[in-house]
This record gives C-alpha cells, sequence and structure tokens, in this order.
C-alpha cells in the first residue's frame, strides 16, 4: 500500500497520473466520443483516483485500477445526459469497454507507428491537420481558412484520417512479420 | 454509408441521428467493427491529445482557467464547488497534463495476430523432427526452409503437387509451384492440375508434367540423382541442355547413374505408417486414461466411448472411480464420430440442437476442465463448451468467444438482485487460440479455477494462454453446477428463448476436476492425449 503521509500519496497519484492521463484519455473518450465531455469525465476521474488512492494497491498496476473509475464516471455521465441522442447506448458503451480491454495491448502498439506515418504526409495535408488537432480550431475557422465547404473539410480529414490509419495498420503488419 | 464514414462521422462530431442508431447497430453484432472504431477512435484521441501536450499555452493555465469553453474543443472545467480534496486532484491533473509530453509511448504487451502467408500445407508427419521448430501436422506452411532432421514428412502444395521428405533433408519451399531440394530423399506426386511444378536441386531443374518421380540430393549438397516412376519429367540441367525422363527411367547430375526406386516411401505406404503410428498413439492413450480415471479429485470424467449395445447409443458414461452413475451423459442430437484416431470415437457438436446433457450434484471451491475438442468454425458470438443451464450465482460458464479467445465467466450478484448482471460477472479471456490456424484439428483446452486467490489459469495444447484474477473475486464463494451440458447452453422455456450458442466441432474427452491442477499436471495431460 501507499506510504502514510497525505503529501507523499498526493505526490505518488500525481507521478502515476503523469505517466497514463493519456492512455486514461483515450480510454475515456472511446466511450464518449466528445472532446469535451472526454475532457470533463477525466477530470472527475482524476478526482475520483484521488479520493480512493488509500485503496490502491501499489503493488497492481495502476491503469485497470484507474479505468474501473474511468468506466463508472462514463456510467455517470450518461446517466446523467439522459437521452442525448449524440451519445453511445448503454449496452455499447459496455461492449466497447469489454473489446478495449482485450484490444488494448494492439492498440498501443499500433500509436507508435503513428509518429512515422505523421512523417510521411505533405504540407498540405499536415497544415489541416495542425488547425484541426494541434490549434484546435472550429469547422467554421478551418472553413474560413481553407476556403472549404463543411462537407469537402469533413471529407479531407476522413481520408486524412483514414490514410494514417492504413499507414499504422501496414507498419503494424509489417513489424509482425519481421 | 459505409462502416469507416460512420465511425469517422462519428468522431468528428457530425453523425445524424439516424446514422448514430446504424452505427451502433454494427458495433453491436460485429466485434471487427468495435475493433475497427476502437483503433480510429484511438488514432483520433492520440491526434487531439498531442495538443494539449504541444500547444506552448497549455503550461500558462488555460486549462485550468474555470469556465472557458472558447473553440469546438476546449474545455469546460468546472471547478466551481470542490472540497480541499478536490482541489489537489486538480491540480494534480493539470501537473499531469503537463508533464504528459515527455512520455507519450508506453511499450505495449501485445502479440500480432497469426496472419496466413501459406503457399502449402505439412499434413502427415511420422516421427518427425525438424530442427530449430516445432512443427506438427496441418501447420500452415509459408515460403523458407523446412529442415528435417529425421523422420517422415509430407508436403501438399496448394497447387495440388505432394512432396514426401525422409530423413536428414532440407527442403525450401518457394511457391505454391515450386520448391527447391537442398539435401535429402524427396518424392513427389503431381496430379494434372499442378502440372508444371518445378523442383531445383543442384545442378538439375525438374519441371514435372504431371506424375511421380523421385529425388536424391547427397549430403554434400552437390550431386543430384532423379528417378521417375511414372510419367514425364523435364530435366533442365546446369549450363544449358534439357531432356524428358519418363516412367522407369533415372539420371543423375553428372551423368547417367542408376537410382534404387525402392528406396523410395511411397504415399501409400506413408499412409501405412501413420494408420500404424494411430493405433500406438490410442493404446497409449488408453493406458493413461485407466490410470487418470482413478484420480480421486475427479468430479466427473467422460472418455466418450461409443456404447453400442442396444438402447445405449445416447449415454455418454462417467468413467470417473467410484463410478457416479447420477452424472452419467446424455447425449441429445450430437452424432457419434471419429476422435483423435482410428477407432477412438467422438461426439460432433453441429446443429443448434446437439448437445450433451449432465447432472452435476456437489459444491466446490476449486475447479478444472480440462477437453479434446476439434473445432470446426468459431462462428457464433459465443460457441459453448460446458455452461449450466442458466447463469446463477455460483456457476461456471465455459465458452470459446467470437474472436477465438477461450472464456470462463462465473457470476456472484448480491442478494436481493436478479436478472442480468454485468456489472458481477467474473470474466476471463484468454487470448485467441482458435484461429484460422488451429481450426478443424484436435486441440486441448483447460481452464482452473481457484477459489481462494480467485486466480483463472487458461491452457491451450498444455501452455499457458491466460492468468488473471477478477477484481471482483472475493475468496470464500463456492461453485456449483446443477443441471448443465457440454457443446452447448440451455434449455428453452416457455417464456424465455436461449440464443443459439453451439458449438460447431467435435469432442471426444472431458474430465472436471474438483481442484486447481497445476500447469505441469495439464502439460501432462495434454501430452498424454496429443493426437502424434
Amino acid at each position: 500500500m501507499n506510504d502514510d503521509t497525505p503529501a507523499n500519496s498526493t505526490e505518488n497519484l500525481i507521478v502515476l497520473l503523469t505517466g497514463h492521463q493519456e492512455r486514461l484519455f483515450r480510454y475515456i473518450y472511446s466511450l464518449v466520443p466528445s472532446e469535451a465531455d472526454a475532457k470533463d469525465i477525466l477530470q472527475e476521474t482524476s478526482l475520483a483516483l484521488f479520493r480512493k488512492f488509500d485503496q490502491y494497491d501499489a503493488t497492481r498496476p495502476f491503469l485497470p485500477w484507474a479505468y474501473r473509475f474511468a468506466y463508472l464516471e462514463v456510467q455517470k455521465h450518461r446517466e446523467k445526459s439522459g437521452r442525448s441522442p449524440l451519445l453511445f447506448s448503454e449496452d455499447i458503451i459496455d461492449l466497447l469497454a469489454i473489446e478495449r480491454e482485450r484490444h488494448e495491448p494492439r492498440l498501443e502498439e499500433r500509436l507508435h507507428h503513428l509518429d512515422h506515418c505523421l512523417g510521411k504526409l505533405g504540407p498540405a495535408d499536415r497544415d489541416l491537420l495542425t488547425s484541426r488537432y494541434a490549434c484546435g480550431e472550429s469547422a467554421e475557422e478551418m472553413m474560413a481558412r481553407f476556403s472549404l465547404s463543411r462537407r469537402t473539410l469533413f471529407r479531407n480529414l476522413k481520408m486524412l484520417r483514414q490514410r494514417l490509419y492504413d499507414c499504422v495498420s501496414q507498419q503494424f503488419k509489417a513489424e509482425g512479420f519481421a | 454509408m459505409n462502416l469507416e464514414s460512420l465511425i469517422h462521422a462519428r468522431l468528428d462530431g457530425e453523425i445524424s441521428a439516424e446514422d448514430l442508431v446504424r452505427l451502433e447497430e454494427i458495433l453491436r453484432e460485429d466485434w471487427q467493427a468495435r475493433r475497427l472504431y476502437l483503433e480510429l477512435a484511438d488514432l483520433h484521441a492520440r491526434l487531439l491529445h498531442a495538443r494539449l501536450l504541444h500547444e506552448p499555452g497549455v503550461a500558462s493555465g488555460r486549462f485550468a482557467t474555470p469556465g472557458e469553453s472558447g473553440t469546438r474543443s476546449g474545455g469546460r472545467w468546472r471547478v466551481a464547488a470542490f472540497t480541499a480534496a478536490g482541489i489537489a486532484a486538480v491540480i494534480a491533473a493539470v501537473i499531469a497534463f503537463v508533464f504528459l509530453s515527455v512520455s507519450l509511448t508506453q511499450p505495449g504487451g501485445g502479440k500480432d495476430e497469426a496472419v496466413s502467408a501459406g503457399v502449402a500445407m505439412l499434413s502427415q508427419t511420422i516421427s518427425a523432427e525438424f530442427a530449430g521448430v516445432e512443427r506438427r501436422s496441418g501447420d500452415t506452411l509459408a515460403p523458407g526452409t523446412i529442415h528435417l532432421s529425421g523422420g517422415l514428412a509430407q508436403i501438399e502444395f496448394y497447387s495440388g503437387a505432394t512432396v514426401v521428405i525422409e530423413g536428414e533433408a532440407e527442403l525450401e519451399i518457394v511457391s505454391p509451384w515450386e520448391a527447391r531440394c537442398h539435401r535429402g530423399r524427396v518424392r513427389v506426386q503431381v496430379p494434372p492440375a499442378a502440372k508444371g511444378f518445378l523442383l531445383h536441386a543442384p545442378g538439375l531443374k525438374l519441371e514435372d508434367l504431371g506424375t511421380e518421380f523421385a529425388l536424391n540430393v547427397d549430403v554434400s549438397g552437390v550431386g543430384s540423382e532423379v528417378h521417375v516412376f511414372d510419367g514425364e519429367v523435364i530435366v533442365h540441367r546446369e549450363g544449358g541442355g534439357s531432356q524428358s525422363l519418363t516412367g522407369g527411367m533415372s539420371l543423375g547430375s553428372d551423368g547417367e547413374k542408376t537410382v534404387d526406386p525402392a528406396a523410395f516411401l511411397s504415399l501409400s505406404e506413408l499412409d501405412g505408417l501413420a494408420a500404424a503410428r494411430g493405433v500406438r498413439r490410442l493404446e497409449a492413450w488408453r493406458a493413461w486414461s485407466q490410470e487418470a480415471r482413478r484420480d480421486e479429485r475427479l468430479i466427473a470424467y467422460y472418455d466418450f466411448h461409443h456404447q453400442t449395445a442396444a438402447g445405449r447409443d445416447r449415454f455418454v458414461g462417467n468413467v470417473a472411480e467410484p463410478r457416479i452413475q447420477s452424472r452419467t451423459g446424455g447425449a441429445v442430437g450430437a452424432r457419434w464420430t471419429d476422435g483423435r484416431w482410428p477407432g477412438k470415437a467422438a461426439l460432433e457438436f453441429k446443429r443448434p440442437g446437439d448437445r450433451l446433457r449432465m447432472t452435476i450434484d456437489g459444491t466446490y471451491r476449486d475447479i478444472t476442465f480440462a477437453c479434446w475438442v476439434k473445432v470446426d468454425s468459431v462462428d457464433k458470438k459465443y460457441n459453448s463448451l460446458l455452461l449450466t443451464d442458466g447463469y446463477e450465482n455460483g456457476e461456471p460458464h465455459w465458452q470459446i468467444y467470437e474472436d477465438g479467445s477461450l472464456m470462463f465467466s462465473l457470476v456472484y450478484r448480491p442478494p436481493g438482485i436478479s436478472g442480468k448482471g454485468g456489472k458481477f460477472n467474473q470474466m476471463y479471456f484468454s487470448q485467441p487460440v482458435l484461429t484460422a490456424e488451429s481450426l478443424g484439428r484436435w486441440h486441448h483446452l483447460a481452464v482452473s479455477y481457484e477459489g481462494t486467490s480467485g486466480e483463472v489459469a487458461q491452457y491451450f495444447d498444455g501452455k499457458v494462454v491466460g492468468r488473471a484474477v477478477s477484481p471482483l473475486h472475493q475468496a470464500g464463494r463456492s461453485i456449483h453446477f446443477g443441471p448443465c451440458e457440454i457443446g452447448n447452453w440451455g434449455l428453452p422455456t416457455e417464456s424465455h428463448q436461449f440464443p443459439i450458442r453451439n458449438l460447431n466441432g467435435a469432442i471426444d474427452e472431458f474430465a472436471i476436476y474438483r481442484t486447481a491442477l497445476s500447469a505441469a499436471e495439464i502439460r501432462a495431460m495434454f501430452e498424454a492425449g496429443r493426437v502424434e
């Protein structure tokens, strides 16, 4: 278990969160694919982890323990938001959570190849990704800046992501054969 | 819209309510669609999060600003009513965001799935030893070198050509149409469909025009001799010149030579050897089984002996000693078929009604299931091995999940809660093991559950393929069965229909123990019953 003093345990939690927050975010996002909501839920999860940190058994891996809290926060969020048409149904969230846990090692391995694939993009594609992801521009801002219709903008983003996805899959496969 | 488009629209927040319903329908039905979604969502989330990492504004506290909600993807951070503890956590979270940029990638521990690059199949082996690797008949072979250090191996190329290699031999598989013998003795049979099959040997290239011939490449890998039993082979010599050889003719790489055709094993002799081996393996297993059934830790042991006496066809005896008649199994639908060896019976589960019913009394702390099964196809979401009729507290379910992993589950609902209790379901999955490579062949499956520690270990062919403790585990809760069945799940009642979960395959041995067998014991069980 953790050291007794609260200061120590806060420090421990910070260290653990530092190392795992990005993965927690991706976990939550896969269940609640809305950027703002996922961030809210991550925040609530951090709070819950802090409150229950005295129950954490340091001899066991942190992430599975943290995922349970994230999952509960996702459920709370689902209940709070009622029948919002943009959320996944409860059974889908459950199915995805189960599948994700099982598939996680592979998801992590795939992401190792993402940097390589980003490096292969041309300047125009890079610009589009930068505005969408690095600068977090809204659709309206991007439509104005690139003189694109909404439809074309999202079609281009989709094609770009799909290319990255295909590239990652190829790299992943190539590594599997090595 | 296709699945990819639906997922991208979902991630961009541009999906209509109707399309979301369609996406959910697909995700609900198809685990591969769920994986695709998860992979795309993960990529998208990584890109999103990269912003939090690389944007200089992060460290200036932008994310700690209450109520900010500027751009589309800006956060709405509520810090209104935090307790002292809450504030500390927010601080922790903010620091975490800042620090995150250090370690983006975490090493994962996953393995690639089997990809079939096969061009041939190892169709039969007799006492074969392969240098460096473990192979068994039924293995798919990709291009590469097969190094046999003893015994016999029969390789069927996807073109239709069959090659038997013998003793010390090195055969390089190039494609379905081409192979290279570096040394050793091979016998080749080429049906009309595989006409044109090429076999390279030192100093020679043999083009087969539909025939049967033998090739001997001496140990030094320099000289080759060929003998044609039947049909025609075009022999191309190194340095030019080719020659047609027909039935009964021989040729060496350095001129005329006589090969002794009798020195090469024929395909029918190989079949005979395989049958004799089957008889020996069956006898060895029988001897082991006679001993194993005396193990007092057995709850029940079904050896799937087909009782041919009148009226006994549907009975599957529990042969664990001392015999407990009430645990005798009753086959429903399932037909008798061949098991691991000629002379060994098995029950085949094919149709939705096929099953083997039992009633098992008693309560247990620990259990082990072990069986030999040939799975023809994993074609349902859940494919039954052994399940209790319902799914009440303490009842075990053992199945094959749709991705080919073994799935063991137990449920303990708190008092007062009934019905579907996903939250109380202890589920254990192994790695996917029943994949394209392993279907249609006999395999040993086992799972052990230790009630005190809660550890579940799963085995495939004697090797551990999963070991875990559920976070829901509590020591001291017992296991029981009651009415249960092998190869299917549940009896429909008037008000309730069961989903179709019948196994598509055959089972020829099933043992249930009242203890968690050790990995070494499971391994020994596999060795005693292995097919070859």
